[in-house]
């Protein structure tokens, strides 16, 4: 039977050694004193290591977050560690305990299969998910993908980071830096065989104040006390709050499918109505350019941003990064050809809206992530379009002059977001998952004024049309403005509104210390 | 940071990979290299009296890093959230760098020897005008036991007055005075290895998940233990429980003399023990008649079985330990539940073995130092005002005539707060302690202050609302920065020892004492010679000679050398200085007549009931990452973080009766005032009824609406219930 991992470790590939030195000295002895903690035999072929967390042992001391922050040295808004509170029951049956998790060391690691420059390995012998900051360009794609919130992005250093189990530490023989805390010997290193796990862990990963371990196979094990209510969930359970609206991501996509969208009709208006227009295509490729440059704002280390094509076979953030990259090329061509009354600019056209139209795929399919339950369905990639038709159409309506096939075609897209609009509304307050419903609740509380806002926006746009005597310039850029600010209105609720998934929090929400 | 630096930090070339280095250090094993230290300097927690050891690590004068002492028999190398940030304290922004003196109004920066002349100066006139004892001190249980017993001397024998009392009153004094009835002496007799013996454990009032956690490991461990928790909410420690008490908010004495009845009646008692070690049984037996189940039952919410059942656990218990902290201390019948709970371990003889203690959880690292060796409500070394023999002996130790030393104690401090309101206290010295927080019903403390001719304060951090007060403000070393020794909640005391130098002018409290006695012209007279801590504790090991708090045969050498000694420790014992004692195991008590005192003892509703304007009963407390009133923890990062302000906790019956939903920001309401913009957790572990604030935070300072009402006995106020009323805030800051 082939062995690859042991073959490799036995190789020397990798720094973890297959037999530790526990008897070396002090250092063994004082790991756990008095609790019995010990670390376990390295893992054998099969087989990793992972956390054991005890609930039932769990005091909710938090010693694990300190100790996790001196190991690694990190700030404090930064916990690579972190213990959360469940509660449920009525007084005096009241019931509370504690959750206490750091990196999950996943079978099948989101974090990993989504990152663009191949950051995360999952190590051969330990099982662990490492992560390269020296690769890592800060794209924080795997802070959306990993459904616990484990990797954290720091911007004192512009890269991600998460814990790895204090890996270096495993490999000197010592215990990772939580377990050594716990007073209560909660927190323990174990191995476990894969495949076994694999049938297992729908029992023994899942826990009340934890999302799902189905998205990525957490190692995790948790003991469950055995008194536990149906009702006992995470404290934070009413506490939303808007999350980051990325900005250049806002800008990027948004000009993005106003782009492809232009690109569309102008290649339609050559292809079918004969009217190639020689500066059109240049604004578009303008627009394109943006956004392009405004999505490498968006990146911690911008610098390395080419980096982001490497893992296109595995990655959707790389194959977008990759179709726009092929549209710009194409758009270039065409926008040259165009300009210089080349005869055969059509076919040039065709390519770039083929890759332009993928492109608004795959940055519409890359939202689709565990740990963004409000972004994870096909109203996303509707919207994404929905978007380019509107804008798209807008656009070239400036840049031809008004036309007939024009207000049909906005039409239709302002119905399609208001039809896709209410139906999400209706779908997210209806979910049986808590964070949907509060994203919900966010779009008709604290956001309500700027969902009002951007349907005004929608209908301010369809009376100027009604209203817009044929070709007037002022009134066509008047509509594509207004639709350009319903847009990004639409698209910045889009990113603060999610809800994230996440592993319960203390009741109050940490602020900047 | 130059444009360059900006650049390539901003463009991703740098990842300040120099700062996120690891490597494998000798102690520490392989860890951010940032925490790699040079030299390791042994120490002692410096938070609450569990007593860790501890290891500084020093690097280029900066403690980098801190670990828990593996060999220390107290925590084995762990520690808690607030103790492994500990080091964060020492250079934290909130530190007393300088002396400040207000001239025209302004805190203004003075060098030391102005400071100590104004301080003597001020104090002296005050003095002369208005009489020795118009001059009032209140410290702490935060210095180490040398500065205390130097600040005893200073105080009633150099400044001359009396009226000289700690912080502890505000926690601990209950605990001593129900030990001193009790016993004849404060201390107490147990050992945190009870906790791993005893086959029975009770804590009343106490909350060790939050306060105490690494006493938890101690429950952890002792497997075939019953553990009950008596407590009004539902607490972590509650959630340890085998059996949990909901009992209302201080029916405490009542569920112990139901437990004492039970436990006569049903004859559980060690009657051997008692008749042969204590006085007062009949008296006792008398007493407790009227705390039938059924009455006990009405007053404590619980049912009648479930205090039978609790009874008979403890009556059939080989050892039965009961560990008690402020839900018992904080109280207007302290004392007397002290003594019930004594009463109950006396008669069925659960004192003095292994595993058998009526045990009170200290509260501040050094609150047994400052008991020991302090010169407030006894005489150093457990000695009686009252008493001429320990006068004399004193005396004669002292080298001063015996009238120097006063024959009562002085004010209390609640009683110094209103004798500055009355204007009889004139100035004031406070030390190492953060009144304007920790002190009940603010209003009153801020009129006694506000009417003080003068107010120093003296203490590691500036500002704190109380060093914004101040005319003149000493800044004091803290922990990590002097040396000495602090004694934990089983009398073990253990050294604590300097790592680096203080923060800028500060000086240790030993110095600043030394300072003022040099100034008030009694430094020869009362410290002849000394120059450190090591000459005051090698007249404090011959002070406590002979007494129950015996150090004579104790070194600083052998305290390291052990990790901690336990007292008593005399000249000479054949006791092996690492093992656990405990005290009155031969049954002789401190007592004149060497019996323990049954004291009857009776129950008595809270001073303050919910009525119509305020129906809620506030329940005030702790929260594991913060300490005291948060000079200290407030400006560290990680604990900040994790515990950023208050909440005020409501059970959802009363919430939904007030309309009120979870994070509404609300306003907490009595009679004495108001805490505003609290944040609202609407949660099952508090009963209907009830709310709880935690008191760490000035912001909605729970000390706004606590009461002025003290235990007659012990002076320590009743912080844990008072009525209040809770409304929406209408401005809401986030």
């Amino acid at each position: 039977m082939e062995l690859p991992l042991l073959e490799r470790a036995r190789n020397g590939d990798d720094a973890f050694p297959l037999a530790i030195d526990a008897g070396d000295g002090q250092m063994a002895s004082f790991c756990g004193a008095g609790m019995g903690v010990e670390l376990p035999a390295p893992p054998g072929p099969g087989e990793q290591y992972r956390f054991h967390f005890d609930m039932t042992k769990c005091i909710g001391c938090k010693c694990c977050v300190v100790a996790c922050n001196e190991q690694n040295g990190n700030p404090a808004a930064i916990q690579w560690r972190r213990v959360g509170e469940i509660e449920g029951g009525v007084y005096p049956n009241a019931i509370r305990h504690y959750l206490s998790m750091g990196c999950n060391h996943c079978l099948e690691p989101t974090c990993l299969t989504g990152c663009p420059v191949d950051a995360y390995t999952k190590d051969g012998v330990t099982g662990i998910v490492r992560h390269s900051a020296d690769a890592c360009i800060g794209c924080q794609y795997c802070t959306w993908n990993c459904s616990y919130g484990v990797p954290q992005y720091n911007p004192e250093r512009g890269v991600v980071g998460k814990c790895d189990m204090c890996y270096g530490r495993l490999t000197q023989g010592q215990l990772p830096a939580c377990a050594n805390a716990c007073p209560e010997g909660a927190i323990r290193i174990e191995t476990v065989h894969t495949t076994a796990w694999r049938r297992e862990y729908g029992v023994k990963a899942n826990s009340p104040g934890m999302p799902s371990a189905d998205d990525s196979l957490s190692t995790t094990r948790i003991s469950l006390p055995a008194r536990l209510t149906p009702d006992v969930r995470k404290v934070d359970i009413n506490r939303l709050h808007l999350e980051h609206p990325h900005w250049p991501l806002v800008v990027m996509t948004v000009l993005t499918q106003l782009s492809v969208g232009a690109f569309t009709s102008i290649w339609l208006l050559e292809v079918l109505s004969a009217r190639p227009h020689r500066a059109a295509a240049i604004v578009a490729l303008l627009v394109a350019m943006l956004a392009l440059a405004a999505s490498t704002l968006h990146l911690g280390r911008p610098l390395h941003a080419v980096r982001a094509l490497k893992m296109w076979r595995r990655s959707w953030l790389s194959r977008e990064v990759l179709l726009f990259t092929l549209f710009a090329i194409t758009a270039q061509g065409y926008s040259a050809a165009l300009w210089m009354g080349i005869k055969q600019s059509a076919f040039l056209g065709s390519l770039t809206v083929l890759f332009g139209l993928c492109g608004v795929g795959a940055s519409a399919r890359l939202y689709l992530v565990p740990g963004r339950p409000a972004w994870k369905s096909p109203f996303t990639i509707l919207e994404f379009y929905l978007t380019a038709m509107l804008l798209g159409s807008a656009g070239a309506n400036v840049l031809y002059g008004a036309s007939s096939w024009a207000t049909p075609t906005m039409v239709t897209a302002v119905a399609a977001v208001f039809a896709g609009g209410i139906a999400k509304m209706i779908w997210l307050a209806r979910s049986h998952q808590h964070e949907r419903r509060g994203t919900f609740t966010l779009l008709v509380t604290d956001l309500s004024n700027l969902l009002t806002a951007r349907i005004l926006l929608l209908f301010a746009g369809l009376l100027l049309l009604a209203l817009a005597p044929a070709g007037q310039k002022e009134i066509t850029i008047s509509i594509a403005a207004v639709f350009i600010c319903s847009e990004f209105v639409g698209r910045y609720l889009f990113f603060v509104s999610v809800v994230p998934t996440n592993m319960a929090a203390e009741y109050l929400h940490a602020e900047a210390a | 940071m130059t444009i360059l630096d900006w650049l390539k930090r901003k463009s991703g070339l740098d990842i300040a990979a120099d700062q996120y280095r690891y490597g494998e250090d000798p102690v520490l094993g392989y860890t951010s290299m940032r925490k790699h230290a040079d030299g390791w300097v042994n120490s002692t927690c410096g938070y609450c009296s569990v007593g860790c050891g501890m290891q500084l690590g020093v690097r280029d004068g900066h403690v980098v890093s801190v670990r828990g002492n593996p060999d220390h028999p107290v925590n084995q190398g762990k520690l808690c959230p607030k103790g492994l940030a500990e080091h964060y304290a020492i250079e934290s922004e909130g530190r007393a760098r300088f002396p400040l003196l207000r001239k025209q109004g302004e805190l203004t920066r003075v060098g030391w020897d102005e400071a100590i002349s104004v301080f003597v100066e001020r104090f002296r006139a005050v003095q002369a005008k208005f009489g020795a004892e118009s001059v009032g001190v209140i410290s702490t249980g935060q210095l180490v036991t040398e500065e205390f017993y130097a600040l005893g001397k200073l105080v009633q024998l150099g400044l001359g007055t009396r009226n000289y009392d700690g912080n502890t009153t505000l926690c601990m004094s209950t605990a001593v005075a129900g030990y001193k009835r009790s016993f004849g002496s404060d201390g107490p007799p147990g050992a945190y290895e009870d906790l791993e013996l005893a086959d029975v454990i009770l804590l009343i009032g106490a909350n060790v998940a939050e306060n105490h956690p690494i006493l938890c490991s101690r429950l952890e461990a002792n497997r075939s233990r019953t553990l009950i928790v008596a407590d009004p909410r539902v607490t972590k420690t509650a959630m340890m429980a085998d059996l949990y008490l909901p009992v209302k908010p201080r029916s405490d004495l009542a569920l112990v003399n139901a437990m004492i009845r039970v436990v006569i009646a049903e004859n559980f008692c060690d009657m051997d023990f008692v008749e042969r070690y204590t006085s007062g049984f009949d008296e006792l037996r008398a007493s407790v008649e009227p705390y039938t189940l059924e009455y006990a039952a009405e007053i404590t919410g619980l049912a009648p079985d479930l205090i039978h059942k609790t009874a008979l656990l403890y009556g059939n218990a080989r050892s039965a330990f009961i560990g008690w902290t402020m839900g018992v201390n904080h109280s207007t019948k302290g004392t007397e539940t002290v003594n019930a709970i004594n009463n109950l371990a006396l008669i069925t003889g659960n004192i003095g073995r292994a595993g058998a203690a009526p045990f009170s959880i200290t509260g501040q690292c050094n609150a047994m130092g400052t008991r020991e060796t302090g010169f407030t409500s006894g005489l150093p070394g457990y000695r009686k005002f009252e008493s001429e023999n320990d006068r004399r002996y004193l005396a004669g130790i002292w080298n001063v005539p015996v009238e120097r030393i006063p024959t009562k104690r002085g004010l209390a401090y609640p009683d110094i707060i209103e004798a500055a309101v009355a204007g009889k206290i004139r100035a004031l010295w406070i030390i190492g302690t953060n009144p304007l927080v920790s002190f009940p019903n603010i209003d009153v403390l801020k009129q006694a202050l506000g009417n003080l001719d003068f107010l120093v304060v003296q203490d590691g951090f500036h500002p704190t609302p109380t060093t914004e007060l101040a005319d003149l403000v000493l800044p004091a070393a803290i922990w990590g920065e002097k040396e000495g020794t602090y004694t934990n909640s089983e009398r073990r005391v253990s050294k604590v020892n300097a790592a680096v130098a203080p923060q800028g002018q500060a000086r240790s409290d030993f110095d600043i004492f030394m300072a003022i006695a040099e100034k008030l012209g009694c430094r020869e007279e009362l410290f002849p010679g000394w120059a450190g801590p090591a000459d005051a504790f090698d007249e404090w090991r011959r002070v406590s000679a002979g007494q129950l708090c015996d150090y004579s045969g104790m070194t600083y050498a052998a305290l390291e050398a052990n990790s901690g000694i336990q007292w008593p420790f005399p000249a000479g014992s054949s006791l092996n200085p690492a093992a656990s004692t405990r005290l009155y195991g031969d049954g002789r008590f401190a007592t004149e007549n060497g019996r323990a005192n049954l004291l009857p003892t009776a129950w008595a509703p809270f001073p303050e009931q919910p009525n119509k304007e305020f129906p809620l009963v506030l329940n005030t407390g702790r929260t594991v990452e913060h300490w005291h009133t948060r000079t200290k923890t407030g400006g560290i990062p990680i604990l900040q973080r994790m515990s950023p302000r208050a909440w005020l906790e409501m059970n959802p019956h009363d919430a939904n009766r007030l309309g009120l939903r979870p994070h509404d920001r609300v306003e907490v309401v009595s009679a004495r005032g108001r805490v505003s913009n609290v944040e609202l957790r609407i949660t099952e572990i508090v009963a209907p009824g009830q709310v709880f604030l935690p008191f760490h935070f000035v912001e909605t300072n729970a000390n706004q609406i606590t009461q002025s009402a003290f235990d007659p006995v012990s002076r320590e106020p009743n912080y844990k219930q008072c009525a209040v009323r809770v409304e929406r805030s209408t401005h809401v800051r986030s």
